[in-house]
């Protein structure tokens, strides 16, 4: 019997959790401590997950079963293919560096912490779940973590943000219930009545695979699906929760939440929603397709029109993620690859922007882009990561950004040519509004509201500069190696397309 | 009558013995606490223990009229289990306003008495009379804060509502026993089949199923019939609306499973439509209203009207084909016991000191000001949300897969119950942010809860979160209450 690293991984922070709960809040320092020591445990052993990982073979790896509820062959069951290894791995990443950028959090910070575990645990369980049950439980519990955190520790409108966000979530996500419950009832029928197996995932995606679903259920559970998982990704039109989440979030939770949280919807349409109902994800294929250049076009202008530094950034996360969905259902090997490393690079540079804008904010309390200017001037540390985020967000070549989007444009240009290029000019818009924006607030002279901060007005310190530095390393890494992801998605790649590519149901 | 029948119907007469040695205790020991809640809740366990030795067997008494099976068993411990947790949380609200605590727990237990004999009644005359003896003490816990016009005004409304419901009820079961010549549920099931297979069902029987649904919509407050609900539920001292939103609930389901699939299986794609109608509104409308209310025990009122609507999906599920949807609605009438009641709780706990009032002000801050009450009321409200790994959760999970499982036009109805969980989302979690997103407006002295109400408090918390990570716990007890006498 192999060590059950998966559940090892999955139960750390909720351990951590636990421990949190039981320190008395009268030592706030002790509680960070523990949190963060607890969430570099995790990720310690994601990087020892992410190393035992077998490259080569298709499938998934490290399973564990165990039955929970038997009626209706319920279990717990999980297993890593390469890119759940590497949501993992993000996962844990953002999650000791949120959890050491909200050091600064006085208010509450037991709560805060636990919260933050708690939501650690469901993201962790999200990727590797291989029980369609299992799955939407941890699904929800990402859920009530980060209501809590935006409404509680967000800005002036954190409660309209915080219930706009769970409201969005929980439609889809009670939908799609009804589709997975639906879908498994149509696996116990096939199965002459017995409900062993029902839930699970590789079972239902071999049974999908030998088209035994039939096309109105695929385009039913298709749907509810999509709905919840486009919600969290978010493609237009259902991204209108994200500016106002992403704008009142403390910034650790805009980090998560741009960085993990967001992946969840692409990883269940990878995971889930393609495999299990094959022949509705063609059947819709082009629409989707045509809302997200939808999106990669209008997130790119709108963000140019946005005059506060976070809501922009939120902006083009709705252009970047479009990418992401263009990407998986161009249904070629490049255009996943691509996606599946956007996916990766948006969480890493959208998460460092977030907390340098967090950085300036914490200082200026605004986050008006007219009122900064010549920022460069007196935060020298802070503009050249600023700027260097800025560049790898707008897809400079070398670094990580660049990677995504161009093997993404390549593999739709196979498939569709007018729609690769329509997203290429994107690529010249997303270039104007990052670097307009980072023009208005590090070049010129010192503005009057700066100036007027005095000494407050710091640079960055070495906290801060911790949190940085780990991003700003893979963000390099990955921009001039992007083959020791791609050698890691090729069995993924494969393994999804060989599931899309049943189309009769 | 023999000694056996006394055998089969133990658990409620000494339910009724009970409720007679409450007040015989409060002759001798006048106006002392302690004494009455020994006899109580000693009595209560005593009660349990003998519905507990009945598990598992069955029979019946009395020549035929009441039966012991397996829901009889399911639904007599939930509501000894019920009136247990009632009087645990009474005690805090009671006493600060001079109410006397010995007549509230006899009265509520001869209420539960009514319950219990629903539950085992399987004729239609038995089955009226119980349920008169369920809620004739009803009426009066509502009025028992008889110097409170709130509580009197809704305790007439309930009564007067109430009454007029068991005259159409009674009339609707008149007119069944005029076109089946039997009153036993069987029988009427036999009898019922027959003109089936002969082709000689008759138009009266029409009238009878419109006044009994009619009656059990009632008694259950669905929609349209839902009118005295909030106002009775609002009115009520909080300990009493707790137990109105759990026990004559749960009572008139039973009702719905003896009358509905007892005694008019045969005629179920009949009332099949009627079923779904009603549930689709009784949950829309549940919700839609609740989510405007600033008062939480006004709030709560509408959404048990809502919760109503998601069992009925249960029984629907049932009459389209689908047995699993009856053990969906027993286990979703034990989730939501545990998180209705203990939300409840948490109101009654606020409420301990005289004045406070439920609106939903009352919450600010409560997170800061008592941790502990804060985070389990915060439970209760994800759970009647539906957020796993709650008990909540697997009920309406639990439901939906029997609908699902039914088909047509079941599953648009629970893509709607869905919906409704959705927007049911909004007024649960605005109660959170209340608790832990806002201030509190004035500084309200924390009034710490007795040692009793804790324990039920804890109680009530331990469920809702135990039967989330195992619901499998219950589901073996739902899954074989399913399987009743008809």
């Amino acid at each position: 019997m192999h060590l059950p690293i998966l559940s090892l991984i999955t139960v750390t922070p909720l351990v951590g959790a636990l421990a949190v709960a039981i320190l008395p809040s009268k030592y706030p320092d002790l509680i960070r401590r523990t949190a963060l020591g607890f969430a570099l445990l995790a990720w310690a052993m994601s990087l020892v997950l992410l190393a035992a990982y077998a490259f080569g073979p298709s499938g998934f790896q490290f399973g564990e079963t165990a039955d929970w509820i038997p009626t209706f062959g319920i279990q717990y069951k999980l297993g890593v293919d390469g890119l759940s290894v590497l949501m993992v791995v993000l996962a844990t990443t953002l999650s000791w560096i949120s959890i050491l950028a909200s050091f600064r959090i006085t208010d509450r910070v037991k709560g805060y912490m636990i919260s933050f575990l708690v939501l650690e645990v469901g993201m962790i369980g999200v990727f590797i779940a291989l029980d369609l049950f299992l799955f939407y439980i941890f699904w929800e519990i990402v859920l009530v973590p980060m209501y809590l955190i935006i409404g509680i520790w967000g800005g002036a409108n954190r409660i309209y943000a915080t219930m706009k966000f769970v409201l969005y979530t929980l439609v889809g996500s009670l939908l799609m219930l009804v589709a997975i419950l639906a879908t498994a009832y149509a696996f116990q029928v096939g199965h002459g009545g017995s409900w062993s197996g029902a839930f699970d995932f590789q079972q239902l995606a071999a049974f999908a695979k030998a088209g035994h679903f039939s096309d109105n259920l695929q385009i039913l559970g298709f749907l509810a699906l999509f709905l919840a998982f486009a919600i969290k990704v978010p493609m237009f039109p259902f991204h209108t929760w994200l500016p106002d989440a992403h704008t009142e979030a403390p910034t650790a939770g805009s980090v998560i939440l741009a960085g993990v949280l967001l992946k969840l919807g692409a990883y269940g349409l990878i995971r889930f929603a393609v495999p299990l109902y094959p022949f509705a994800a063609h059947t819709f294929a082009w629409p989707i397709i045509v809302l997200s250049v939808i999106a990669i076009v209008y997130g790119a202008i709108v963000s140019i029109v946005q005059t506060d530094l976070k809501r922009l950034v939120a902006y083009s996360s709705v252009s970047h993620m479009g990418f992401v969905t263009l990407g998986i259902f161009a249904f070629n090997a490049t255009a996943f690859q691509g996606a599946v490393l956007q996916m990766v690079n948006h969480g890493l540079i959208t998460g460092g922007l977030f907390l340098l804008v967090g950085v300036i904010y914490e200082r200026t309390h605004d986050r008006t882009i007219a009122r900064m200017g010549g920022a460069a001037a007196r935060m020298p540390i802070w503009a050249t990561f600023f700027g260097f985020f800025i560049l790898a967000s707008a897809g400079l070549p070398g670094l990580s950004g660049f990677v995504g989007e161009f093997l993404v444009f390549v593999g739709s240009f196979t498939v569709a040519p007018a729609i690769a290029a329509a997203s290429i000019i994107v690529m010249v818009l997303a270039a104007t509004y990052l670097l307009w924006m980072f023009q208005r607030v590090a070049f010129g002279t010192v503005s009057e509201f700066l100036t007027g901060l005095g000494t407050h007005l710091t640079d960055m310190n070495r906290t801060e500069a911790i949190t940085l530095v780990p991003l700003a390393i893979l963000i390099v890494v990955l921009g001039l190696f992007p083959s020791l992801l791609l050698d890691l998605l090729r069995a993924p790649a494969q393994a999804f397309l060989t599931a899309a590519a049943a189309v009769h149901g | 009558m023999s000694w056996s029948d006394v055998g089969t119907v133990a658990p409620v007469v000494i339910a009724v013995l009970v409720a007679m040695t409450i007040l015989v205790v409060d002759m001798a020991a006048p106006g002392r606490r302690g004494p009455i809640l020994v006899a109580a809740l000693g009595g209560l366990a005593v009660v349990a223990a003998a519905v507990m030795l009945q598990a598992g067997h069955t029979g019946s008494a009395f020549g035929g009229s009441y039966s012991l099976d397996n829901m009889t068993v399911f639904l007599d411990m939930l509501f000894v289990f019920i009136a247990a947790m009632t009087i645990l949380f009474a005690g805090d609200y009671l006493e600060p306003r001079g109410l006397p605590i010995a007549e509230f727990a006899a009265i509520l237990i001869f209420a539960v008495t009514g319950g219990m004999l629903i539950a085992g009644s399987t004729d239609l005359l038995l089955l009226f009379v119980a349920l008169e003896l369920m809620v004739l003490p009803g009426y009066m816990l509502a009025a028992f804060a008889r110097t409170d016009s709130y509580s009197v005004e809704g305790a007439i409304k309930y009564f007067l509502l109430g009454s007029f419901s068991s005259a159409i009820l009674l009339f609707g079961l008149a007119y069944v026993w005029g076109i089946t010549g039997t009153t036993r549920v069987d029988g009427v099931a036999a009898a019922l089949t027959t003109q089936l297979a002969h082709g000689t069902i008759q138009p009266g029987l029409a009238m009878g199923l419109a006044f009994m649904t009619t009656g059990v919509a009632f008694k259950m407050a669905a929609v349209p019939f839902h009118y005295w609900t909030p106002d009775a539920y609002q009115g009520s001292p909080t300990p009493v609306t707790a137990y109105l939103s759990v026990g004559p609930k749960i009572g008139a389901f039973a009702i719905a499973l003896r009358l509905f699939v007892g005694a008019l299986g045969p005629l179920k794609a009949d009332w099949l439509p009627v079923i779904i109608v009603l549930a689709a509104a009784t949950m829309t409308l549940g919700n839609l209203v609740a989510i405007t209310q600033d008062n939480v025990k006004r709030m709560l009122a509408y959404s048990s009207i809502a919760h109503t609507g998601y069992i009925l999906v249960g029984l629907a599920a049932y009459a389209g084909g689908q047995h699993s949807g009856l053990s969906a609605v027993f286990f979703y009438g034990a989730a939501y016991t545990f998180m209705n009641m203990g939300a409840f709780a948490v109101v009654t706990a606020l409420q301990k000191r005289p004045g406070v009032t439920s609106q939903i002000g009352t919450f600010a801050g409560l997170g800061r000001r008592d941790p502990w009450l804060g985070a389990l009321m915060a439970l209760f409200l994800l759970s009647l949300t539906g957020i796993p790994p709650l008990a909540g959760f697997w009920a309406k999970a639990y439901v939906i897969l029997a609908a699902v499982q039914a088909g047509g036009w079941l599953t648009a109805l629970a893509v709607l119950a869905m919906v409704n969980a959705a927007a049911a989302a909004f007024y649960y979690l605005r109660v959170v942010v209340y608790m832990y997103m806002r201030e509190p407006t004035e500084e309200v002295a924390p009034s710490r809860p007795g040692a009793l109400f804790r324990v039920g408090l804890a109680v009530a918390g331990v469920g809702t979160l135990i039967f989330g990570l195992f619901p499998a716990l219950v589901t073996a007890a739902s899954n074989a209450a399913s399987v009743f006498r008809g």
